[in-house]
């Protein structure tokens, strides 16, 4: 497929602009010869319906969860409703200036407070900010939370406890904090090792980051020893609220001893993830840390909203709110669902993810042989005998028509390696899920029978498959003309 | 309601296929006697007890009428034409960059994990890390971050990692949200930031000669400044340069780039910035795009996605994402930042908008803006209400008043204008300052309006 830059013809143009009335004005005299550009900047030159075909091409070229099954584990690849698209591009939202005055965004002020009482009832927190873009964004604001707090007992802690089985960001989040990583063993059954937390755990260390349930799709069944430990050393717990799904109306993590959440609306609240974003990893906490939230937080006095600044706030983390149109789309989610569908939601992930689970763990052994929550962890490891890696299985599955699972996360040994992780959500239908099995049973045999077939998937891609080492040891990262 | 009907429509959600008779079906194949069998694992002492207080589902026209109405409850802002800017600007968007955003196989995608059937997302990223590097002159890209005050913050800690000095310099011009996120993310650092003085709209270079020195990591500065003015980055160069410091230069009206000197001939080291004004709305201040340049000697210490060209197995050229092992999910807490998505759905928005005006369309339109603005300030000036340093600037630039600055805001809000900012919101000092931004979004006719208003106070 070419290259907007291959199409480009000299003189044509996509766009067409109100005419420059200021003919007496010369650019020359408005800015300085040391800061103008002596040449235009060689950009492409594109006529509209040019832009509108190689748009369209790209997106052929392009899976989404529209085009069928994503069961990328970890990721909660829901649907995403049109209507909450079109809501989030109500002219009344999307032309709000953030620096107007305060009376004149009255409906966005008052859309995320509501967004936040919802939130709050869902996860047992106090208070929330809607400030971070992404999950991680708002693991940085957890764990800078996190820091403030014991500074600001006059005992400032430098350790966190991440569990080996934590998605990267954890450790990266913590490390950007200041925070030196201890990492905390899985047991046998998938969950943290109780007895390595305790030996762990002490008074210089801030706390823990737990996901729950966990990457491995499992419930840490000793939450409440967990957070005995923790809070009995000072401690504090963070939620990373990947796997939330599984939760629904079911378990708040407030209620289980959390003191900190963060959530990913993009996943659990289904707005969609955009090739990568924008999303939005919204932060609750509870009452003893609400003064150190990042400023500013939406407040409502007397039926007027207003942004309020946490007296210990950790400060800011991004220019202005939020990302606005995102939490317009989980705000309508939540609303559509209502109390009984957000349960049903949780319950029907789960079924899904254990039918999975149950159907094909004769043919990729798992990671533990128990029932799971809302994604499965398989393996592929029993093929590595005939040459088959993991990824090949992955590859192989885009002939039949499937976004592949997430493979190699999460990555721990003796338990956890080789791994396929199955998430379906709630979206998909049995037919869908026995379409998906169906392929992954006949997958097992090709790679007994014909590995080839797999080492060479995938064939009908629109590109075959790519040489990702190339593209770190000689990096070509813009286009060059010839 | 019969209890038997009200049982039959909560089990019907339209974006949850499967029937009760499915569920049981699977939950038998799965070999369980009932779902709570499955949730064993959760100790029954912490379920909820009750349900969720939260309101039951509504229909999508209960949903749609519900928040149209607080949509409304905004000031109808299309209506206004704009005069405030400060880190956020209106410009038109044409109606092709919203068609290309709501393609369903872009924005229901995620990450490009899988590059064989990722290559729209991928090839984006690339085309987009294209554009900015002709944009910005410099060598590469990393084409998405948050927004651009992450992106600042990320690139002084990029800078702290690369010469592990202690000292930052920011421009006292920089966006004041920026300067309060850089502060947020390198808290656990123990670096100490000081802010450069300015003088009429610009840095001023003398002071900044007294406070670099030896142990200065960066010298970051914003140009446009906070005011709209131009700098002269060469002149601040130099001097960080002598000083071993690296030069970060920030850029939120990324409109001006189309017609400002190449960042890298002027001799930034890193580039970060905000995208917004390439295609993506105003949105109450987000989502927006941030994202780094620099040069090539830096490469393996940008953080975040960045797209690389390779091929197939056929070798058909084929796009994935490149240098991963910077990343988080690889080297965990050793990865140059926990970035782990970005706003890959705006770096649609932002390849259609360049692609749409082109080399010659973004020059005129950056043109048009520079224009604009400096019509309006000049007339200004000629009503004898306005006064002010005269600075060079791009499309936003600051003036006093010795009427009342709110009687003045109230009267062009009134008229149809979004009113420019006080500038005393952020620099309590400058009393009776207003930012005043201009985009092509205001014709000749409004700007004269403004005048006319202004004049008859």
């Amino acid at each position: 497929m070419k290259l907007i830059y291959e199409k480009s013809i000299k003189g044509r143009i996509g766009f067409s602009m109100p005419e420059d009335r200021f003919e007496d004005i010369n650019v020359k005299d408005c800015i300085p010869e040391y800061a103008l550009s002596k040449e235009k900047k060689e950009l492409p030159e594109v006529s509209e319906v040019d832009v509108v075909r190689h748009f369209t091409t790209l997106s052929k070229i392009n899976y989404g969860v529209d085009t069928g099954f994503y069961p990328l584990g970890s990721c909660t690849m829901k649907y995403n409703p049109k209507i909450n698209e079109k809501l989030a591009n109500l002219e009344g939202f999307t032309f709000a200036h953030p620096l107007a005055d305060i009376k004149h965004f009255q409906g966005s002020l008052e859309l995320m407070y509501e967004l936040e009482q919802l939130l709050k009832e869902i996860t047992g927190m106090d208070r929330f900010t809607l400030a971070p873009g992404a999950g991680a964004h708002g693991e940085l604001v957890g764990v800078l939370i996190m820091g403030k707090y014991f500074e600001d007992s006059g005992k400032p802690r430098h350790k966190m406890i991440v569990p080996d089985s934590a998605h990267g960001t954890n450790p990266a989040s913590s490390a950007m904090a200041g925070f030196k990583v201890v990492e905390v063993k899985s047991n046998e059954r998938g969950t943290v090792d109780i007895e390595h937390l305790k030996s762990l755990m002490d008074e210089d260390t801030a706390g823990i980051m737990l996901t729950n349930p966990n990457t491995v799709g499992l419930f840490e069944t000793d939450i409440t020893e967990i957070t005995k430990i923790v809070h009995g050393k000072g401690g504090l717990l963070y939620y990373d609220g990947a796997n939330l799904n599984a939760l629904l109306g079911i378990v708040r993590p407030g209620d289980t001893g959390f003191d900190i959440v963060h959530l990913n609306l993009h996943k659990t609240f289904s707005t969609p993830h955009g090739g990568g974003g924008p999303g939005a990893g919204v932060v609750g906490v509870k009452n003893h840390l609400i003064e150190f939230l990042p400023s500013p937080i939406v407040c409502k006095c007397d039926d007027f909203y207003s942004l309020e600044y946490p007296k210990k706030s950790i400060g800011r983390i991004r220019a202005f709110f939020c990302n606005f149109s995102v939490l317009v789309k989980a705000y309508a989610w939540i609303l559509s669902m209502g109390k009984d569908g957000l349960k049903e939601a949780a319950r029907v992930s789960i079924i899904n993810a254990n039918y999975v689970l149950s159907k094909l763990k004769p043919y990729y052994r798992p990671a533990y042989d128990r029932f799971c929550m809302h994604e499965c962890i398989l393996t592929g490891r029993d093929y590595k005998e005939y040459g088959i890696k993991t990824l090949d299985i992955a590859k192989r599955l885009m002939d039949y028509g499937f976004h592949p699972p997430t493979i190699y996360f999460p990555h721990f040994e003796p338990y956890a390696h080789e791994t396929i992780m199955v998430e379906p959500t709630e979206s998909e239908s049995k037919e869908t899920i026995d379409e998906f099995i169906n392929a992954m049973i006949k997958i097992s045999k090709e790679a007994i029978e014909n590995p080839e077939l797999l080492k060479s998937a995938p064939h009908s891609t629109p590109i075959r498959r790519a040489d990702e080492t190339k593209a770190t040891r000689e990096p070509i990262l813009k286009f060059e003309e010839k | 309601m019969q209890r038997g009907m009200k049982n039959t429509e909560k089990s019907s959600l339209r974006y949850i296929p499967n029937t009760k008779e499915q569920q049981e079906e699977m939950l038998k194949e799965i070999g369980v006697p009932s779902f709570g069998h499955l949730l064993n694992s959760i100790p029954v002492g912490i379920r909820l007890k009750s349900d969720l207080k939260i309101p039951d589902k509504i229909s999508e026209q209960e949903l749609f009428e519900k928040i149209h109405k607080i949509s409304q409850k905004n000031l109808n802002f299309i209506d206004f034409k704009p005069l405030i800017g400060a880190g956020s600007y209106r410009h038109y968007i044409p109606e092709v960059v919203r068609t290309v955003v709501s393609y369903s196989e872009f924005y229901t995608a995620y990450t490009p994990y899988q590059p064989e059937i990722s290559q729209g997302t991928l090839q984006t990223m690339f085309e987009v890390q294209t554009h900015l590097t002709r944009l910005t002159g410099m060598d590469v890209v990393m084409p998405s971050i948050y927004d651009g005050a992450s992106a600042t913050a990320e690139s002084v800690l990029m800078a702290l990692r690369i010469n592990n000095k202690k000292k930052v310099l920011l421009s006292s011009l920089l966006h004041p949200h920026y300067k309060e996120t850089v502060k947020t993310y390198t808290k656990s650092h123990w670096i100490e930031i000081i802010e450069m003085p300015q003088k009429e709209g610009s840095i001023e270079t003398e002071e900044l000669k007294k406070l670099i020195d030896s142990d200065t990591a960066c010298v970051v500065v914003q140009n446009p400044n906070f005011f709209g003015g131009i700098e002269n980055i060469e002149l601040i160069s130099n001097i960080a340069h002598e000083n071993g410091a690296i030069v970060i230069l920030i850029v939120i009206e990324s409109l001006s780039l189309a017609l400002l000197k190449s960042c890298k001939k002027t001799g930034a080291d890193i580039v970060a910035g905000e995208t917004q004004s390439l295609g993506m709305d105003l949105n109450f201040g987000g989502p927006y795009n941030g994202f780094i340049a620099s040069k090539e000697n830096y490469i393996r210490q940008i953080p975040g996605r960045i797209a690389g060209e390779t091929t197939d197995v056929e070798g058909n050229r084929a796009f994935v994402m490149a240098l991963r092992a910077r990343e988080q999910d690889i080297r965990r807490e050793k990865a140059t930042s926990n970035l782990c998505s970005n706003h890959a759905l705006n770096l649609f928005a932002i390849n259609a908008y360049i692609s749409l005006l082109g080399k010659e369309g973004l020059y005129r339109l950056a043109v048009l803006n520079t224009k604009s603005a400096h019509y309006l300030r000049s007339k200004l000036i000629e009503t004898g209400k306005f006064y002010g340093d005269d600075y060079p600037f791009f499309n936003e630039f600051v003036l006093r008043t010795k009427d009342d600055p709110k009687l003045i805001r109230e009267k062009l809000f009134k008229a149809g204008f979004l009113p420019p900012l006080k500038v005393s919101d952020f620099f309590p000092a400058l009393e009776n300052n207003l930012l005043f931004a201009v985009t092509e979004t205001l014709s000749k006719e409004d700007l004269d309006k403004v005048v006319d208003i202004i004049r008859s106070l």
